[in-house]
């Protein structure tokens, strides 16, 4: 337990500017999102399709868009470690690559954890302050560990990404691959009967039909959206974990 | 605890780079001894150390630090041994304290007191980042870390280049003093050889991937010497009794292998003891034989 004190304690310590940048940023986001709604209140209440509780489930849903990026993208450990010599440092310390690896996935679900709990905060003062009860938690959890999930996909991809390059032009080439084979993967999947609506006309000069947000607004507060986000969220853990460890296993040419 | 007679062992090791071999390399460092490990700028003394902290791996061969196996019980000794690299590889925006709170979960030996001691020792700023310190207070502090956890082996890679002589010699003070108990053992590389010199007890000069020499440095410094002579002299000196031979305007200096015997065979030349620096320069010369 003292060991991974101390090697949270380091993780911590290390992001702690980058972690109040985002903390800045979400608080400013938070707001913003929130104007609106406090000047229609005070100045001219509206009712009806034109009322901003209408808005409220886009304002929370980009909150805990933002909230999961930034809980979920890389801190920039890895690198500044590798830049410090603490990387080679460490090899010659003695917590194993392992007790690195679950401190590491530790240090981000303390991120996962702190903005989860800050959007849900922010919904839930949100939501009571202007009486809205159409959808729950569950609604903005969807939405947040799907953009925790999103951006840690990338955060390992990257990671094994800087593992296999021996330098830096081989770390430019496989991003390269990657990028291309990404948008490759993409273009396929456009392929696919029903994936491929560019060539469907817009209906009434509504980009998204009503039909279409109610189908995703029902999937975004559906529990079994939740528990296959949970799953992949738990296999990701797994993944990141995995990357880290052989990551800090892996020695110097 | 186990009980081991060799601080470190290194038997046949090979690394290979391109361009650069480690050419199986052996020697022991007892325990108790400060080993000074010296050799020009890519002879591989980075590497070998490297190689027996399991920073990098070799190709071939066998290292035994503390008497354990350098891969196999890799965690155990990691407990044991400490080590100072050239560069501070700590964060610059962490205060001398934020070290201890670090270190104190990883070590199970970790002494606070010692740590506070060493810095208040060595008169490191508490208040200010590490990365506002200067080149020789970041290496105290490396050092006072290293200090503070009971290591019995003492791993330094150039530590003391590039710090003035009077922080070098605070510095070699507090290896002697560390050193008191005989239990405790140092393996130092340095280009310096006036502060080994000081203070190893045995020294291994390592030239391009392969050891030369390696023994206890008294004895080293006592069976080499300079011998001086007029160049046609060279002539009548054995080959096998030759390191190499430095020229100048005036004559020629050699570098005997033995210096007692050598009195005795050529006893019109004068012959001065050799510093470890002598040694270390006529050794590198030895595949051109005369050199100036």
């Amino acid at each position: 337990m003292k060991l991974y004190r101390s090697l949270i304690y380091r993780e911590l310590m290390l992001t702690r500017k980058r972690f109040i940048l985002m903390l800045i940023l979400f608080l400013l986001l938070a707001l913003l999102m929130m104007t609106p709604l406090i000047l229609v209140f005070i100045f001219k209440p509206v009712e009806g399709e034109e009322s901003p509780l209408e808005m409220i489930p886009l304002f929370v849903g980009i909150v805990a868009l933002t909230g999961g990026f930034m809980a979920g993208t890389n801190n920039g450990l890895q690198k500044a470690d590798i830049s410090s010599g603490w990387k080679r440092y460490s090899f010659v310390l003695p917590p194993t690559a392992k007790q690195q690896a679950l401190s590491d996935l530790l240090t981000k679900l303390c991120y996962i954890l702190f903005f989860g709990l800050l959007s849900w905060a922010f919904e839930f003062v949100y939501t009571a302050a202007a009486g809205y009860s159409n959808f729950g938690i569950i609604y903005m959890l969807n939405i947040y560990l799907g953009a925790v999930c999103a951006v840690m996909l990338v955060d390992i991809a990257y990671s094994y990404i800087m593992m296999c390059a021996k330098d830096k032009n081989q770390l430019k080439l496989i991003s390269v691959l990657a990028f291309v084979g990404a948008g490759f993967v993409f273009r396929v999947f456009g392929l696919f009967p029903g994936m491929n609506k560019a060539g469907k006309p817009a209906e009434d000069d509504v980009m998204i039909s009503e039909e279409a947000v109610n189908k995703f607004e029902t999937i975004l507060c559906s529990g079994k959206t939740t528990l296959c986000i949970l799953a992949v969220f738990v296999v990701l853990c797994v993944l990141f974990f995995l990357a880290m460890w052989r990551s800090h296993e892996r020695r110097e040419p | 605890m186990n009980y081991y007679e060799n601080a470190v062992e290194i038997k046949g090791v090979t690394k290979k780079y391109d361009g650069f071999t480690l050419d199986n390399i052996s020697f022991d460092i007892p325990k108790g001894c400060i080993m000074g490990f010296i050799g020009q700028n890519g002879a591989g003394k980075t590497t070998t150390i490297r190689s027996l902290l399991h920073i990098t791996d070799i190709n071939d061969g066998e290292i035994k630090l503390l008497g354990l196996d350098h891969i196999k019980d890799e965690n155990a000794i990691k407990k044991r041994i400490a080590v100072v690299f050239d560069e501070l590889p700590f964060h610059d925006v962490f205060y001398a304290k934020d070290m201890a709170r670090i270190f104190e979960g990883m070590y199970p030996e970790w002494d606070n007191a010692a740590y506070l001691n060493y810095i208040e020792r060595f008169q490191l700023p508490q208040k200010k980042r590490i990365g506002q310190f200067s080149k020789g207070m970041k290496m105290k502090l490396q050092i006072a870390c290293a200090l503070s956890h009971n290591a019995e082996l003492l791993v330094m890679d150039e530590a003391t280049t590039g710090l003035d002589p009077v922080v070098r010699d605070e510095i070699l003070r507090i290896f002697m003093e560390y050193l008191q108990n005989g239990e405790r053992s140092i393996l130092m590389s340095s280009h310096i050889t006036s502060d080994l010199e000081k203070i190893a007890d045995m020294v291994t000069f390592i030239d391009k991937g392969r050891i030369l020499l390696t023994g206890y440095k008294d004895e080293i410094i006592e069976k080499h010497g300079i011998l001086k002579c007029d160049k046609d002299k060279i002539q009548e000196i054995d080959a096998e009794d030759i390191v190499s031979i430095r020229t100048n305007n005036f004559g020629a200096e050699v570098m005997v292998t033995n210096r007692e015997s050598a009195s005795c065979k050529y006893r019109d030349c004068v012959i001065d003891p050799a510093s470890l620096d002598d040694i270390m320069l006529y050794y590198v010369h030895r595949d051109a034989k005369e050199w100036s």
